[in-house]
């Protein structure tokens, strides 16, 4: 009966796995336009460093193409110091902020201080001013705080440069893996592989863990698994199928999906003392549990009605209140960071689409145009979301910002991606 | 049902598993033999039967053909140590819905034959929801054979 498994897994890092790769479908036309100068450097400091992470930071910044560039080939001057720059070499090629920095050397050991700073060009101001030390091998690690700091200062959104993407690999039909990896694809690791299916993977909210569902032993499971050291274990729900685990806020419990006799019904998991406590009971199918930011509700998906429909739950008074009306299947409704919104798959007319609602108003508004659209996750700032969709045999994720502005794609090279999960930021 | 009226169920379902008014304490115990899949080890029963039932979009209800194509089962299930029930659903709509969709299919089919008078405790039930697809395309006819219950006997 006891069949808790704790095998430890080296974390497989491998760059020919490195197979999620951003690409831009469509940006809007009137995006802000940004010049990414290259960084002066000190005279014992190779000029291509400068270069380099002026590149990294404008690769950041244009990941989810929510703003343009200019290239550097087309710049009139590359000021490195505030002196050096004015305003009309920018103000004329229609640039609308400008980011400008320098490196100086702090010893022979490769130690740098980099400052840099980040001018409004239509206002003439100077936004925001900083400056980093670090070793020169950290240069992804250094160019991804100062986007996150400029994409603040100019957008008043929480960068998301350092979160983190999980997703499942399909890659031929008797192989499935669990994979993170950083949001632009980079450092892939691959936690777990099987030859069952993977599912529903959910980060705790410090980022050190992944729950998610395999079939490994024939049924459906949950399983916890330790990033840190790979070390993999099966959530005891009285030995039955069980599924659809998510966080609270508070890191302490996961919502979850028990089906006792073939009536899923939504639980609170307590993962210290192993409680199990029960929020629906209803001989409908209740499934995809997600929980309010502040942890007083519980969104889920309910066919009680005839379909798929989505309730929420007030876990202390156990109140439910039926949360979407229009369209005959609105199912895995998730929250936004503010709370006063959902997004969900919403089904009409025979297409599946990502949509969003605002929990003060009737109106489902439609976000995404393919068909077969799912398994929607939101950046820790509420701005973007990415999903999974089809072309053709092929799963592949879609990703775009909610003005619906921006939309980009993160395809794999060989076989399907699915079940995106967007980390939290970081700590 | 608080945790301990749920710790207490099982606990009575496995002292008396065989008790007909615990019904529920009957299917906790398939699921929970379905972990260490020892039916498995066991010989297929081959029927040549139809082994497949399919069904409609976001339904689990069984028509009259599919409740004639089950008939047919009867006499090798009399025979059979254990039935496995497998349900599935197409790519279309939520994966974690799909899965509890697959298990209401499979369930149906589960119900069907303990009218019929086959006993529960032979029966086995899992869902693999859309995570397993006969056909990878994308059209009506590879949905509509996605969305099925698999029968097997051993």
């Amino acid at each position: 009966m006891k069949k808790t498994i704790a095998i430890v897994f080296l974390l497989v890092s491998s760059n020919i796995f490195s197979i999620l790769e951003i690409e831009i479908l469509k940006g809007s036309d009137n995006l802000s336009k940004i010049a990414f100068v290259p960084f002066g450097v000190e005279d014992d400091i190779d000029e291509d460093y400068g270069i380099q992470i002026s590149n990294l930071i404008e690769k950041n910044m244009l990941l989810f193409a929510e703003f343009e560039n200019l290239d550097k080939s087309e710049m009139l001057s590359y000021p490195a110091k505030e002196e050096d720059f004015f305003y009309r070499d920018w103000k004329v090629q229609g640039v609308d902020f400008s980011l400008i920095g320098k490196i100086n050397s702090l010893n022979a050991l490769g130690n740098l201080n980099i400052s840099y700073s980040l001018f409004n060009v239509n206002r003439r101001i100077k936004i925001l001013e900083g400056e980093i030390n670090g070793n020169e091998e950290d240069i992804d690690r250094i160019s991804k705080i100062i986007s996150n700091r400029v994409y603040e200062k100019i957008t008043g959104l929480k960068g998301i440069f350092d979160t983190k993407l999980a997703y499942v690999i399909n890659s031929d039909s008797n192989t499935y893996q669990m994979c993170i990896s950083d949001i632009d694809g980079q450092n892939e690791k691959v936690l777990f592989t099987s030859k069952s299916p993977i599912m529903s993977p959910d980060w705790s909210p410090d980022r050190k863990k992944i729950a998610y569902v395999s079939f490994e032993n024939g049924f459906a499971e949950i399983f916890i698994q330790d990033l840190i050291s790979g070390k993999r274990e099966a959530i005891q729900a009285l030995g039955m199928t069980n599924s659809a685990p998510v966080w609270s806020p508070d890191g302490k419990k996961l919502a979850l999906v028990v089906s006792f006799s073939g009536n899923p019904d939504i639980f609170s998991y307590s993962i210290n003392s192993k409680r199990l406590i029960r929020l629906t009971d209803h001989y409908a199918i209740d499934t995809e549990p997600s929980w309010s930011p502040d942890s007083k509700k519980i969104i889920f998906t309910s066919d009680r009605s005839g379909g798929p429909q989505l309730y929420e739950i007030n876990t202390q008074t156990k109140r439910k209140k039926r949360l979407t009306k229009d369209g005959n299947y609105n199912a895995r409704g998730k929250y936004f960071p503010d709370g006063r919104s959902i997004f969900f798959v919403h089904g009409n007319n025979g297409n599946f689409q990502i949509a969003t609602k605002k929990l003060s108003s009737r109106f489902i508004e439609t976000l995404t145009s393919t068909s077969l659209d799912e398994s929607p996750t939101i950046s820790p700032n509420g701005n973007i979301i990415i999903y999974a969709t089809k072309d053709g045999a092929n799963g592949y994720l879609g990703g775009i910002t909610l003005d619906g502005k921006s939309r980009f794609s993160l395809p794999v090279k060989n076989g399907s991606v699915r079940e995106p999960a967007w980390s939290p930021l970081a700590n | 049902m608080e945790p301990i009226g749920i710790f207490i169920l099982a606990m009575v379902c496995q002292l008396y598993s065989c008790a007909s008014n615990v019904s529920d304490s009957v299917d906790q115990m398939s699921y929970a033999s379905v972990a260490g899949e020892e039916y498995l080890q066991g010989e297929k029963i081959v029927t040549n039967l139809e082994d497949k039932v399919y069904f409609d979009f976001d339904k689990a209800i069984l028509d009259a053909k599919d409740k004639g194509l089950i008939d047919e089962y009867l006499p090798f299930i009399e025979e059979a140590k254990i039935v496995r029930l497998e349900g599935h659903c197409d790519e279309r709509g939520t994966r974690e819905y799909n899965l509890a969709l697959g298990e209401r299919r499979a369930l149906e089919v589960r119900d069907y034959l303990i009218v019929k008078g086959i006993s529960g405790k032979k029966i086995r039930v899992v869902s693999f929801g859309e995570e397993k697809p006969l056909k990878r395309a994308s059209n009506e006819k590879a949905w509509s054979e996605n969305r099925r219950v698999e029968i097997s006997l051993y």
